[in-house]
């Protein structure tokens, strides 16, 4: 490709990653030769630029979808929207970050923080990739970047043996994605997600076993980033072992990206087929086997989490759970069904964000991440209390909060889904009732146990920012949906 | 004033904001201001009643939410049966505020106590007048919170702890049978406002098989709310809460919204015969299980909570049997009656801090207001002739039999029998005969606690009046009106129905003072002093004897074996998820062995299986 073809390319769609990039670097920059003293506003740095992404993003909207770099880029509604939930989340985990008030655990502050620029870049590329060899890039640099955060702790045992087994799991999910990439490459001829669309309608998709086995390896490999069931098991030990901050990341933004890859590959092949009578079978084989594995995950995130008393882990296997949920828009396609993982992922920002932010306040205040933190909390601090509740009111579905509109689109979704899925529906259902009972545990060690002797002293306006505005999406989204809802239609 | 009506929820809700913004700073006054805020919610309701009695029906809506092409809106709606529930709940609850000031007034946490109950009148309220099926789930699981909150508020005894996460998580449990009937109604007729979806309905358009359903998952809901067997365990243990509490929530108001829930679905249910039978058999069982329960319960606030299973059951067999109007009019005269036994029993408690009716007796002496208003409330449960029990349950008995429900128009009538047994037993256990406690320490019963009961004293008596076939049924009327969907429903009495209830209510009463009054009589004094009348006596309590073993030896024993029914049967049911779902736990917990090796291996594993089961499955 020569100058001409390279300027030909319309490369204002990437403004905003390349604003994420320019301060990656600059940031890199800074904490390689920059002053020690400058080192306190890295993070400040961070939040401006994703400040400046989204309002870059913003410009965008309703801007005609675009390809660039021959098709394996793209700009289009779908990318738009999980872009804005990827920079949103970041925003607010940056904030967190912030409001960090003990220094001991994570000294180099700089290398955490351009870590998550590159991380965030990663899933950006992933949302507006159409190849899968650059859906495979962004990917892979969003793990690295990630099995580096993890480890971050150096001086903590668990931060260091999350970290080795993030990069193990992590490596052998990558090998499981090449694999089944392989394959699909092979029948397909092509890395392109359109190309691959098109064969797969033809005949070429009915009657190919390989195309089967090359797509349930690619999915049980890309299931690694959302800890759905056989690749769950990494969750709870990466989560406790993470700081606080780099969880939640994980736990939203990792797997914001793992659905939107998932999106990307198996919505966008098979819902531009339809239910295309000559595809039948490789149809209802990929959608029977997304069922089951929604299934399993449900049911096995929402019963271990019973016994967990690390708060952390018990957040990890809930997230095990609510990716079980959300697999469900995916088995029911139906017009609403990407709206559906779009809200309920947007309301997943909002309240896990939140809830990892109080245990956040709390592990620095009480130097424990053990449940009984939260004993007694509504005496020592109402509001902190209040906030958690409202979080966890949200995770559990009740109504009022985002969460419950989220569950009941996707209720709706299985519901009026052809064929209707009355099972799925069901399961989520029962395992939405199993999972009261673990998040009604903290509610009793909040309101109805005494406090313990280490008291809060007192929460910073750092420490309220992020909080506060998850309280008012999780609020704001579960009274008046619509804002969001009409925003993405 | 009509359109003002969404003003009636927003006022309890702004106590419970202001109360819980203010709570350090406020203590008796909040309570002053709960108390002042809610009066001004009842005087609203009462004006909008007004105006509604002319209007008839009023809807008010704003948008919502946007689905695809389908809208969800928000908003009110009034209609007769909207409009009697809403009075209904803004008086009982103004009035337990009242109360309530006497009766946590050495409680450190009053202000606590106001606030979580405005956040229960504010969700009840708003319950009431919700105009489709979604908002009606968000304030029906706002109540839930309520109840949970109030279940728990001594949160410092473990079993009140363990109550409020048992009531929790059942009635959840019903919820999710609603929430899912409520979605399956939504994608069969494409709206969740009661007005579509009843004119959907009437026209045919739900598939006969899929209205059943419906019609059941959402009486699963209605189930788990008002108490129904099999998920009913949740409601007595409720009685951990502060008494003024299980008056208003446990009583009068939440736990009848299941029924509520029924009758604002109606011409749901009246399409479908299997409903309507499922409806009928649960009620009727529920009537007769807990009334057999409530004979062998010592604790008084037990029998009362035994005592609302069964009369839920009651309204819910009235449903059942196309008594659309007999439920509803149950629903209301009970609401005061309950309400009024619950404030009198929290007035002993509050005397002699013991529940047990063991350990008490002759507290008429002391306690006079409350042993005579008690006994009003007993009697109108019990349906003695003019109390206004009496015309509502007689409407219902009407009601099973003109449906052709013989067997279970007997079962009613035990049912409404050993009503009056229990509920006099507890009477005369607690009031009359020797007391066993000094007496003399008992303080006087603050107004604040003497003046609600009075007043629903006096409704006891005399709400049966509005619906009686002698004056007029005003209630019955107004309540179907000119409303299509409910014309098939029974209404009205018959003189032969209203003789068999009032020979079957005096029964259980004069039974129940021979047994616990005559008998204590009999067996500490009259047997020493006047061996000679003793002997007299003896001969016509021969009779006595024989209905003793007969009726009331059987009827215990019946008790006895629901008891444990109770606990073997429910509670192992109970027991057995709850273990399932540990020893799962514990089995998932154990595959997490921290190995790095062991996660790999079960990814692998996972691979291989699923490959294989579809390679298989696909014949490939």
């Amino acid at each position: 490709m020569d100058l001409q073809t390279l300027q030909s390319f319309e490369w204002g769609i990437m403004t905003p990653e390349f604003t994420i990039l320019i301060a990656g670097i600059l940031l890199s920059l800074l904490d390689l030769f920059g002053r020690e003293r400058w080192k306190k506003y890295l993070p400040w740095l961070a939040v401006i630029s994703i400040g400046i992404a989204i309002l870059f993003l913003g410009n965008q909207a309703g801007h005609q979808d675009v390809s660039i770099l021959y098709d394996t880029y793209i700009f289009d509604p779908f990318s738009f929207y999980f872009k804005f939930i990827l920079l949103l989340g970041s925003f607010l985990i940056y904030l967190m970050i912030l409001s960090r008030t003990t220094n001991h655990e994570i000294e180099d502050r700089g290398e955490y923080v351009y870590l998550l620029l590159a991380a965030l870049l990663g899933t950006m590329v992933m949302a507006s990739s159409g190849d899968i060899i650059t859906l495979f890039v962004g990917l892979e640099l969003l793990s690295i970047s990630s099995y580096i955060m993890v480890g971050l702790r150096k001086n903590n045992l668990h931060s260091n043996e999350g970290a080795m087994k993030y990069v193990i799991n992590g490596g052998i999910a990558t090998a499981f994605t090449l694999f089944g990439m392989s394959y699909v490459y092979g029948i397909s001829g092509s890395t392109k997600l359109v190309d691959i669309s098109r064969e797969m309608s033809g005949s070429l998709g009915s009657g190919e076993p390989v195309a089967i086995i090359g797509f349930i390896i690619l999915f049980i490999g890309l299931g690694f980033k959302i800890s759905t069931v056989p690749f769950h098991m990494w969750a709870p030990d990466v989560y406790q072992g993470a700081a606080t901050p780099v969880s939640a990341f994980l736990s939203v933004i990792s797997k914001a990206a793992g659905f939107m890859i998932i999106i990307r590959l198996f919505w966008d092949i098979f819902h531009s087929i339809g239910v295309a009578a000559e595809n039948d079978a490789l149809f209802e084989a990929i959608f029977g086997f997304v069922a089951t594995v929604s299934i399993l995950t449900m049911v096995i995130g929402n019963i271990v989490a019973l016994r967990q008393r690390n708060m952390k882990r018990l957040l990890a296997y809930s997230s095990i759970g609510h990716a079980g949920y959300i697999l469900i828009p995916l088995v029911s396609l139906t017009p609403m069904s990407l709206e559906n993982i779009w809200f309920y992922l947007l309301a997943y920002v909002f309240m896990t964000i939140g809830a990892f932010m109080v245990i956040y306040i709390l592990e620095q205040a009480k130097k424990s991440e053990d449940i009984s933190i939260f004993s007694g909390l509504f005496k020592e601090s109402p509001l902190l209390a209040v906030a958690m509740t409202i979080f966890l009111a949200s995770l559990a579905g009740i109504p009022g909060t985002a969460g419950f509109i989220g569950k009941l689109n996707i209720l709706i979704g299985a519901v009026i889904a052809n064929p209707a899925q009355y099972l799925l529906a069901g399961i989520m259902a029962l395992m939405t009732v199993v999972s009261y009972i673990y998040y009604f545990s903290i509610f009793v060690q909040m309101f109805i146990r005494e406090p313990e002797e280490e008291r809060i002293t007192n929460i910073s306006g750092l420490q309220w920012t992020p909080l506060i505005l998850c309280v008012l999406g999780t609020i704001g989204l579960g009274i008046f949906p619509f804002i969001a809802l009409n925003f993405f239609s | 004033m009509i359109e003002f009506v969404w003003l009636i929820p927003t006022l309890p809700l702004l106590t419970f904001i202001l109360l819980t913004i203010l709570r350090d700073k406020v203590n008796q006054t909040g309570s002053y201001m709960a108390i002042c805020l809610t009066g001004m919610a009842f005087i609203l309701s009462v004006l909008v009643f007004i105006q509604l009695i002319d209007a008839g029906t009023a809807v008010q809506e704003w948008e919502w939410i946007t689905i695809g092409s389908i809208q969800i809106s928000f908003g009110t709606l009034l209609n007769p049966l909207n409009g009697l529930m809403l009075i209904l709940v803004a008086f009982i609850s103004l009035l337990i505020h009242i109360y309530s000031l006497g009766y946590m007034e050495r409680d450190q946490r009053m202000t606590t106590f106001f606030a979580y109950l405005s956040l229960f009148t504010a969700a009840m309220l708003g319950l009431v007048i919700s105009p489709n099926l979604l908002q009606f789930y968000v304030f029906w699981e706002l109540v839930g919170l309520g109840s949970f909150l109030l279940i728990g508020f001594y949160y410092y005894k473990n079993s009140a702890k363990n109550a409020a996460q048992k009531a929790f998580i059942m009635t959840r449990v019903g919820d999710m049978g609603l929430l899912i009937g409520l979605i399956l109604l939504f994608w069969q007729t494409g709206s969740l406002q009661f007005e579509a979806i009843f004119s959907a309905i009437t026209g045919g358009d739900v598939e006969g098989s899929m209205l059943t359903l419906i019609a059941i998952l959402i009486f699963i809901g209605a189930i788990g709310k008002s108490g129904q067997f099999p998920l009913h365990t949740w409601l007595p243990d409720a009685m951990e809460g502060p008494t003024p509490v299980s008056a208003l929530i446990h009583a009068a108001t939440m736990v009848a919204a299941g029924v509520y829930l029924v009758a604002v679905m109606y011409p749901l249910y009246m399409a479908s015969t299997t409903a309507l039978m499922v409806v009928t058999v649960v009620g009727g069982f529920t009537a007769i299980y807990a009334a057999s329960i409530g004979l062998v319960q010592n604790d008084i606030k037990q029998v009362l909570a035994y005592s609302t299973i069964s009369q839920l059951g009651f309204m819910m067999l009235a449903m059942g049997t196309l008594g659309y109007t007999a439920g509803v009019f149950h629903l209301f005269t009970h609401a005061f009656f309950k309400a009024l036994l619950f404030l009198a029993a929290g007035v002993v408690i509050h005397a002699i801090h013991t529940q047990n009716i063991k350990q008490m007796g002759g507290l008429h002496q002391r306690l006079k207001l409350t042993s005579i208003t008690f006994a009003i409330g007993a009697l109108a449960i019990s349906g003695f002739p003019l109390f206004s029990g009496f015309f509502s349950k007689e409407e219902i008995l009407s009601a099973v039999w003109a449906d052709g429900q013989y067997g279970l128009w007997l079962v009613a009538l035990v049912a409404a029998f050993l009503t009056s047994l229990y509920m006099f037993r507890l009477y005369f256990l607690v009031f009359h005969g020797e007391s066993k406690q000094r007496l003399d320490q008992i303080g006087l019963v603050p107004k604040t606690m003497k003046i609600p009961m009075s007043i629903l004293a006096v409704f006891s008596i005399f709400s049966g009046f509005f619906n009686t076939s002698w004056f007029g049924s005003y209630l019955g009327d107004w309540l179907i009106g000119d409303n299509q969907m409910l014309t098939n429903t029974h209404h009205g009495s018959s003189i032969g129905v209203m003789l068999i209830a009032s020979i079957i209510s005096i029964g259980g009463i004069i039974l129940a003072y021979m047994i616990y009054v005559k008998k204590s009589f009999d067996q500490t004094s009259l047997q020493s002093s006047f061996s000679g009348t003793y002997k007299l006596l003896a001969n016509k309590f021969f009779m006595d004897e024989f209905y003793h073993t007969s009726f009331v030896k059987g009827a215990k024993g019946v008790g006895k074996i629901f008891v444990y029914v109770e606990r073997y049967g429910v509670g192992f049911l109970l027991a057995f998820i709850r273990e399932m779902l540990t020893t799962l736990s514990k089995s998932g917990s154990k595959t997490q062995t921290g190995q790095t090796q062991t996660y790999a291996a079960v990814a692998f594993l996972g691979m291989v299986l699923f490959t294989a089961i579809y390679i298989l499955k696909g014949g490939y």
